[in-house]
């Protein structure tokens, strides 16, 4: 028998795909080839299945040895595919009963000594291998208790070749994934009531989290953007269960999932230096592009600190996630789709310099041009922008002795929201961040001439613009929801006005 | 109402009414009962059948109504004891039907189309378009002879009354043939104008016109199409379904009694309406000869606010508008807020423009109060330290200080706050107007 096939996944982006590894021994020169375009990483794989095979007590068969993966046009990469090179090889040369890997996936990175180690994009695979009816799937040890989250299906874990080979003989039965309820991710040590002082600031958090707002901060240094930037995911609430499996999935393809690969329930913070690459920020690289930060956001809050120091190029390319919560990369190997529905936080000082009080000596040209790299576009997609000044004294004072925390807050949040998604049901909306000015100001959603005067006086003025107006009207729906009022009074309106920024440009 | 009634009392054979002893419109006098059943009395019968006999806004009709009120001017000319030039007018169409018996036709005609007719001895009639009559008498008749003001409009739609719509109301017009530049600008300010609770009021042609419409219509606000002909015929027939949006969520106006054609100097006539019943008139987009010009020149007669958008040099449906901020003294504007900048500051006996009034300090509430007893006179305050000073929240600081930046007792510095230099006195009446009707 020269001939054997073994059933393994690979992924395009998020979705995973079954891949049949097909192996043939001939006679001929002693070799491996190995077909259906491999990346650098697999065609590395024969060197490791070889030495794996020998180092586990086999004879590597001295033939000609063909391997094929199917479907040969889809690009395939990475490692997870040795364990079942090996076994296809190793069936085909008729060394391990092949009846066994019938109907089972195989996936697993293979180490010269035989060790399965873990790999990425476990969980997208297993719901690939669910869709596909497959009956069991094979993971390393490490990855099972990610596998194990896709329901109705069978998964066994392996932490060495030798031990599957017994497994295929017959000999042994290898272990299920620990079921074990992994140590629940939650960012202790980040609570909203350690900011002290900054009330202004605190209350931002609690509207950006209650409406989905999009936040900046514009402030000196000292001021407490970062800190309050970071307690932003604290306030919000935890993500349901199809958000959680989103979330979780993106992390597992860009291989950054927490040991214990339990499902993550909280929502995700990322904050990339401002150096970072476009790349790294959407997401990309050679051959299929991988998940950049606003997909590790994706549910999540995305920080970006001294925001107008990024290229520009990076800053743009936010602007269509923003709009569609989704990035598509595409590339001439192939397209793919990430989720990127995630909130912004951008923080700036108000000049390169970042003096506080009188000692700046940016001149008003370069204080304008710094603050200008945020371009327009990005910034109408940021309904709450604000000053933080410094802390001073008075504000200590002003502050509650016991703010409240981010449990507290976030019961807030939760009670706000559920106000919001039942009045806009119907219109395909949930958040007042994704509300449409224009929604806003029809017959039905109008407010009362009496509530919007003052910002209506300031557009007369002609200091606050008509996006700057419908931005005033959204945050004042969420104060509405977050005091359980039905409609903004003109109170909400005029705290929405308060809370603008002056600076920006 | 029983056909018994409807015969007795009034001799219904002589459909010609009693000449009016009385002032108009506190007439005793029973009018016809074909009409009275349709809620006409014999000012309203007088004027639609004065309507119909004479083209609207001629002068010599005018002066002979304004001198001795329709019913009388109705009676005269059906005597024949009118001046040549009116009785020139008149001839025609007296000899063809009985103006009375055509009356009662218009009058069922109106109620079966869902209008109304408004006269000027209605309380919702827009005083403002007896200024018509000031500018007529300078006009060389000749040359127009029609400025005279309408002596009764058709309106269809419109919950509220025509004063209250047409006393913060402001005129976009401009040419058939606009360019993408011109239907948007006409939109945007449009849809300005119409959000900040101002109505729109324009022709019904394609184009600017059009334009207009949609903008106002899209801000939820009021818009009115005064048009050239029976309100009954719709013209352009492109414009059908927009007319039937404007005839439910706006005002469909016209001088022309049901049936109406639109001629083509029927457009020039109703020109003077549009401009007599806003506070001010923009041109968005004409040509050198275009019939916007002819509002135009009717608003600057008029003394209202004449503006005009400029646009490019080179565009041929700019000529008209360049020229008219060139020659006219016609005021630029490019956005909604320097419209009302313009509007705002006319016409004093009309309803103020929606700013907050100022209103004396004994008129604030506690909370107001105990804050701006908190607010310093120099150095600004952050709304925290306002919160210390005055033991109140931040919240609730944040909540009230906007109002008090409003009504001028602060101000608002960097993001602090502190007293207004110019504090307001109570000398000022505080002049509450009603707000305007929310939609």
């Amino acid at each position: 028998m020269g001939y054997a096939r073994v059933l393994s996944i690979g992924l395009v982006g998020l979705v995973g795909r079954m891949v049949e590894v097909e192996a043939d021994l001939s006679a001929g020169l002693p070799g491996l080839t190995l077909s259906g375009l491999p990346d650098a990483a697999l065609s590395e794989a024969r060197e490791r299945v070889r030495a794996a095979t020998v180092n586990t007590g086999l004879t590597w068969p001295n033939r000609r040895i063909t391997v094929n993966l199917l479907p040969a046009s889809m690009p395939k990469h990475g490692s997870v595919f040795d364990l079942a090179l090996a076994v296809a090889v190793l069936c085909a040369a008729g060394l391990v009963p092949a009846g066994l890997v019938d109907g089972v996936a195989l996936l697993g990175e293979l180490g010269l000594d035989g060790r399965v180690r873990p790999v990425r994009g476990v969980l997208p695979a297993a719901m690939a291998a669910a869709r596909a009816g497959v009956p069991q799937l094979l993971v390393p040890v490490a990855n099972g208790r990610e596998a194990a989250l896709v329901p109705d299906l069978a998964v066994r874990t392996v932490d060495t070749l030798a031990a599957l080979l017994d497994h295929l003989r017959g000999a042994t039965d290898l272990p299920g994934p620990d079921r074990r309820d992994a140590a629940p991710d939650i960012d202790a040590g980040r609570d909203l009531a350690e900011v002290i002082g900054q009330e202004r600031g605190r209350r931002a958090v609690e509207i950006a989290a209650a409406g989905g707002h999009n936040l900046a901060l514009f402030g000196p240094p000292g001021a407490g953007k970062t800190m309050l930037a970071e307690r932003l995911p604290s306030v919000l609430p935890e993500l349901d269960d199809e958000s959680a499996l989103e979330v979780t999935a993106v992390h597992s393809v860009a291989g950054v999932l927490p040991a214990g690969g339990g499902l993550l329930r909280r929502p995700q913070y990322q904050a990339p230096h401002h150096t970072s690459t476009p790349a790294a920020i959407v997401g990309g690289g050679s051959g299929v592009p991988r998940p950049g930060a606003i997909s590790l956001a994706h549910h999540g809050v995305l920080f970006l600190d001294e925001a107008p120091e990024y290229q520009p190029a990076v800053l743009n390319a936010l602007r269509e996630p923003l709009e569609n919560g989704e990035i598509r990369l595409a590339r001439a190997i192939g397209g793919t789709r990430y989720p990127a529905r995630f909130q912004l936080v951008l923080a700036a000082n108000p000049c390169p310099c970042g003096e506080r009080g009188g000692t700046c000596l940016c001149s008003p040209t370069v204080r304008r041009r710094y603050l200008g790299r945020l371009s327009g576009p990005l910034l109408d997609r940021v309904d709450l922008q604000l000053d933080l000044l410094p802390v001073r004294a008075a504000q200590l004072l002003a502050d509650d002795l016991q703010p409240a925390t981010s449990a507290e807050v976030g019961r807030r949040v939760v009670a706000a929201r559920r106000l919001s998604t039942s009045r806009w049901a119907g219109t395909g909306h949930r958040l007042n961040a994704t509300i449409p000015g224009g929604l806003l100001r029809s017959p039905r959603w109008r407010l009362p001439r009496a509530a919007t005067c003052v910002p209506e006086r300031l557009v007369d003025c002609g200091t606050l613009s008509a996006r700057g107006y419908d931005r005033v009207l959204r945050i004042a729906w969420t104060l509405a929801d977050l005091s359980g009022r039905e409609r903004p009074d003109p109170g909400d309106v005029a705290e929405a006005v308060d809370l603008r920024t002056r600076t920006a440009p | 109402m029983t056909a018994a009634h409807r015969h007795e009392g009034v001799d219904t054979t002589d459909p010609r009414p009693r000449p009016a002893m009385s002032t108009v419109g506190s007439s005793t006098a029973d009018p016809p009962d074909a009409a009275r059943d349709l809620g006409w009395d014999e000012v309203r019968m007088a004027r639609a059948a004065l309507v119909w006999l004479v083209e609207p806004g001629h002068r010599a009709l005018g002066r002979m109504v304004r001198e001795h009120g329709p019913v009388e001017t109705l009676h005269r000319i059906l005597g024949g004891a009118v001046p040549e030039r009116l009785a020139k007018a008149v001839s025609a169409r007296l000899n063809a039907a009985d103006p009375m018996e055509r009356a009662e036709h218009l009058a069922a005609e109106t109620r079966r189309l869902g209008c109304r007719l408004v006269v000027p001895e209605d309380e919702e009639w827009p005083t403002q378009l007896e200024d018509l009559a000031r500018i007529a008498v300078d006009r060389d008749p000749r040359s127009d002879p029609h400025t005279d003001p309408p002596l009764c409009l058709w309106v269809r739609g419109g919950a509220a009354a025509l004063t209250e719509v047409m006393s913060r109301s402001v005129a976009i017009v401009g040419a058939r043939a606009a360019t993408s530049y011109g239907a948007h600008v006409a939109t945007d300010l449009a849809f300005g104008l119409a959000d900040r609770g101002w109505t729109v009021v324009s022709g019904g042609a394609y184009g600017i016109d059009g334009a207009a419409h949609r903008g106002a219509l899209s801000a939820g606000g009021v818009t009115a199409a005064v048009l050239a002909s029976g309100l009954d015929i719709v013209y352009p027939v492109g414009h059908t379904s927009l007319f039937e949006r404007i005839g439910t969520d706006g005002l469909l106006i016209s001088e022309w009694p049901p049936g109406s054609s639109p001629q083509r100097h029927r457009f020039l006539i109703r020109n003077r309406v549009i401009a007599a019943l806003c506070r001010g008139t923009v041109v968005v987009e004409a040509s050198a000869r275009s019939g916007a010009r002819n509002t135009a020149r009717h608003t600057h007669d008029l003394g209202r606010m004449l503006m005009a958008v400029p646009g490019p040099v080179t565009s041929s449906m700019s000529v008209g508008t360049n020229l008219l901020i060139r020659q006219n003294d016609a005021r630029l504007v490019t956005s909604a807020s320097e419209v009302l900048e313009e509007v705002g500051l006319i016409g004093d006996d009309l309803a103020p423009v929606p700013r907050g009034d100022d209103t004396p300090r004994d008129q604030l509430d506690s909370l107001s109060t105990r804050i701006l007893d908190a607010l310093p006179w120099g150095r600004p305050a952050s709304v925290e330290e306002l919160a210390v000073a005055s033991r109140i929240t931040p919240t609730q600081v944040r909540r009230t200080i906007p109002l008090l930046v409003m009504t001028g007792f602060a101000e608002e510095i960097g993001s602090g706050y502190r007293l207004n230099p110019q504090q307001p006195t109570s000398a000022k009446k505080s002049t509450k107007t009603s707000d305007p009707p929310d939609t």
